[in-house]
């Protein structure tokens, strides 16, 4: 603890809590990276060679849980020992190289005078347990912890290195990144999570080209489209509860006017809730804050909530198959997107005219109506129209879980295998998403 | 530069050489879609306006469908004739979109003589769309009337109800909100909302009281959902990034190219506008109902591949020229312009958009998987099918907290790849 920091320079020491912060996210990745590559090479040994086939049938594939969350089969004490061997790779690939934690970050291991040599290296993973250790006790206590952001933890002043800012030396080339040690980390784990990934997902080329014949049938008839009821209603529609009988052309017309409706209500609520989530109006005031924060908060958690879960909510509420189930699912996720999008959008506006009215003794409506709302006009009416897009999207396939709209005849001629007719329902709604696309984009481009 | 038959030295363009003949179709094709530009706007609008409201009236009044409630010739004829006549005797809203008014010689008002003649050669001269070929065509000729530019400005705007256009979108709006709703909230369906609340209530109340028997599968599935989204992304990417070189316009001048363009553009964008759910299902027949991942995984690689090829190809199309010309200049060939001058300008923006798309696969992923497509959202909807709803809430849950955390990650990285710095807190924020 008595040694002296020979730097006094604050851009290249560790100054500030950020930094500390810094460090300490790219230690947690460097941390996970290394879990990561022994769990999932644990779970492939397993999968591949530690399997036990019983009766000609792979164990693992049948209880595939098992290799999953414990591949080693591990008692409990055996966790201990993987968080302590995983921290010890971790401390070796941060002190010897730049690793991936650290790349990520822009951070790297530098001597405080001279260079890193191996005695260095060697005393900084001595002194790390203790050094870590210490932490939080010197920075719990005030008087210690201005010591930390000046002159580093417990090994970093040992050993006289530490992990400071990377500031790439002038006049020397970059390394390729397959010679670094950060560069090599990235490329395996790409690979290791694509052969993963294969695996997990039960990805097989040979079953694509072995079942081309099955797909074949399917696609001839999709292309050869069946247009009956293109534009004459559907007799299905008599043993639902609808008072109309739709043809494709009117359901996807309904289906339409849907969207239009749920952006409609969606962007009358999402217009003065934008408001109150736009932390340059808001966060002038303690309680204007809170207010801020809880209406970001709504809009980010109803965004989190896909449509078709709300659709489920609403179908059991106002009906099986209603299109005014879907409408209202798509008007609460419309609500939180567009809002979140306003409120950035009001967050970007030029504070001139504001301060201007604000100086001329406006009152906070008078700043809104005044300087805010010119503003915003373009791009709110852009995000509407492109929210619109999106809401048409999504009503088609709402149908699934109760929505109503197009994907009820879609999922139906699905249902009974009537590919020919489900090929006449797809031309439809490939034919109306596209066209709104183009118009809606010109249209866009035009006001924005 | 178009040649304006107004210009003093203006000379048509001789048809006999092959460039003049150009010329020349060039010319009537401008002029054919100058003139016709606001004549489709105002088709548009009046035969929209009327088949929303007969669409309406007939919903509401006899809960039928009819988009016309006349024969199709006369709605077609009305319309023409209402759109003349709107054109001839007003000021359309086509009109006021293209910028254009009607003015007679001298900047006076057109009389109401003058009008007529162009009303009623209006259908000789614009109907057969050839007769907007000439320099000035008959209708214009012959009325004395043009339609010309007029500055933004120029004038006071009279109030929104003292316009026709202003009157006609007022009419519009009123028609769509009515028969929007009306379509949409059909009769029982305000009773239901309103009395129900209930039945939702008890869906909420078991996403409240979550159970955790299902926890393992929920976290497994929620990996394969994870995973089928990083695979979609990264198989996209690889497949992406080399055809978004071949779908950007400005890297497609020879005719084979124009050709590979033009497919590309095609297809993909045709294979953009069918949803991943419905290529779900359709890969679900492919791969046999044993393999739901893979299938779910396939939707999403061609979505993913469609969009990002769009994406990636736009940015390249609007790239600085600076670089591609100095690299041509000093004879470099399409390999080198691509790796010394494109690549540079357009690595973090494909960064940025390839994470903006995987935050979008891991939210389809979870929808896929309702229609059968493997991962967490058909435990989900097993779940639900069964109305275990507190069973099916811890899946809610890690939706949400995925969905969310994927959105935040994301967002902040590419913000450092579009500016090139982490998110710096605003002073704002800290203060508070």
């Amino acid at each position: 603890m008595s040694t002296k920091a020979t730097t006094t320079n604050p851009e290249d020491a560790l100054t500030d809590a950020r930094k500390l912060r810094k460090r300490a996210l790219g230690f947690a990745l460097d941390w996970a990276i290394v879990y990561y590559f022994l769990h999932a090479s644990m779970y492939l040994y397993l999968v591949f060679w530690g399997s036990q086939t019983i009766r000609g049938w792979n164990w693992y594939k049948n209880d595939p849980y098992t290799a999953f969350f414990n591949p080693l089969r591990l008692p409990s004490w055996g966790w201990w020992l993987i968080l302590f061997g995983t921290l010890g790779v971790v401390v070796l690939i941060r002190t010897f190289g730049r690793s991936l934690g650290q790349r990520a970050f822009g951070l790297s291991l530098q001597a405080r005078s001279g260079s890193v040599n191996l005695v260095k290296r060697c005393i900084r993973i001595l002194v790390w347990p203790m050094g870590v250790i210490l932490a939080p006790i010197q920075l719990a206590i005030p008087a210690l912890r201005h010591g930390v952001f000046t002159h580093g933890l417990l090994h970093d002043r040992i050993s006289g290195t530490s992990i400071r800012h990377y500031v790439h030396p002038s006049g020397t080339p970059y390394k390729r990144f397959w010679k670094t040690q950060w560069g090599i980390v990235a490329v395996a784990l790409l690979s290791l999570t694509l052969f993963l990934g294969w695996i997990i997902i039960d990805a097989d080329l040979g079953i694509l080209i072995g079942r081309v014949d099955e797909a074949r049938n399917v696609f001839l008839e999709i292309v050869h489209p069946d247009f009956t009821h293109f534009t004459t209603p559907d007799p299905i529609f008599y043993q639902r509860a609808y008072p109309q009988m739709f043809s494709i052309v009117n359901l996807m017309l309904l289906t339409v006017l849907m969207a239009l409706a749920a952006t409609i209500l969606g962007a009358a609520f999402a217009f003065p809730l934008s408001f109150l989530g736009a932390r340059n109006l808001m966060c002038q005031s303690r309680i204007g804050w809170w207010i801020y924060s809880v209406t970001r908060g709504f809009f980010n958690l109803f965004r989190s909530i896909e449509t078709l879960i709300w659709v489920i909510v609403f179908a059991v509420w106002i009906g099986y198959g209603n299109p005014f189930a879907g409408v209202m699912a798509l008007v609460i996720h419309t609500i939180a997107a567009l809002g979140k999008l306003y409120s950035e959008q009001v967050e970007g506006i030029d504070s001139g005219p504001m301060e201007a009215i604000l100086a001329c003794g406006g009152s906070k409506l008078q700043v809104i109506r005044y300087a805010v709302i010119p503003q915003i006009i373009p791009s709110f009416l852009a995000f509407t129209l492109y929210r619109w897009d999106i809401n048409v999207r999504m009503a088609t396939i709402i149908a699934l879980v109760g929505g109503g709209g197009i994907g009820d005849l879609l999922f139906h001629y699905r249902r009974t295998g009537d590919w020919a007719q489900v090929g006449a329902v797809v031309i439809a709604m490939v034919v109306v998403v596209w066209t709104l696309d183009y118009i809606s984009g010109r249209v866009r481009e035009k006001i924005a | 530069m178009m040649h304006s038959p107004t210009d003093d030295n203006y000379k048509p363009p001789s048809v006999i050489t092959r460039k003049g003949l150009s010329e020349t179709l060039e010319l009537i094709r401008h002029r054919i879609s100058i003139g016709l530009a606001p004549v489709l706007l105002d088709l548009g609008f009046i035969g929209t306006l009327w088949v929303l409201i007969t669409y309406g009236f007939a919903w509401i009044a006899w809960k039928e469908i009819h988009y016309f409630l006349v024969p199709d010739w006369l709605f077609v004829l009305g319309v023409i004739e209402a759109t003349a006549i709107w054109e001839s005797f007003g000021r359309s809203l086509g009109q006021r979109i293209v910028g254009k008014r009607l003015i007679a010689k001298g900047l006076s008002r057109p009389t109401v003589s003058q009008r007529i003649v162009y009303y009623l050669l209006f259908h000789i001269s614009v109907l057969p769309i050839v007769g907007l070929s000439l320099a000035r065509p008959l209708h214009e000729r012959l009325s004395g009337l043009t339609l010309t530019p007029i500055l933004r400005g120029s004038e006071k705007p009279a109030p929104w109800y003292r316009t026709t256009s202003g009157v006609f979108i007022a009419v519009s709006v009123a028609a769509l909100l009515i028969t929007t709703f009306a379509v949409t909230i059909e009769g029982g369906t305000w009773e239901r909302f309103l009395k129900n609340p209930s039945k939702a209530g008890r869906i909420f109340g078991a996403l409240l009281n979550p159970t955790f028997q299902f926890w393992k599968d929920a976290v497994f599935k929620l990996f394969e959902t994870i995973y089928m989204a990083i695979m979609a992304t990264l198989i996209g990417v690889l497949v992406a990034a080399p055809l978004s070189f071949f779908a950007a316009r400005n890297l497609t001048r020879t005719p084979v190219a124009k050709l590979f363009y033009m497919l590309i553009r095609g297809v993909l964008s045709f294979f953009r506008s069918i949803e991943p759910i419905v290529w779900a299902i359709v890969f679900l027949v492919w791969v046999g109902p044993a393999r739901n991942p893979f299938a779910g995984f396939l939707a999403l690689l061609i979505h993913s591949i469609a969009d990002l090829t769009k994406l990636y190809a736009e940015r390249i199309e609007s790239i600085e020229t600076g670089p591609v010309e100095a690299i041509t200049a000093t004879g470099g060939n399409w390999l080198s312009v691509l790796r010394y001058a494109v690549v540079p300008q357009i690595i973090n923006p494909y960064i940025s958009f390839t994470l903006y798309r995987w935050d979008i696969n891991i939210r389809m992923s979870t929808i896929v998987g309702l229609v059968g497509g493997g991962g967490i959202g058909q435990l989900l909807l097993m779940l639900l099918q069964a109305q275990r709803f507190s069973d099916a809430a811890i899946c809610v849950y890690l939706i949400a907290l995925l969905v969310w955390g994927i959105d935040t990650l994301s967002s902040k990285l590419r913000q450092y790849y579009e500016h090139g710095r982490p998110i710096q807190k605003a002073p704002a924020e800290e203060s508070a």
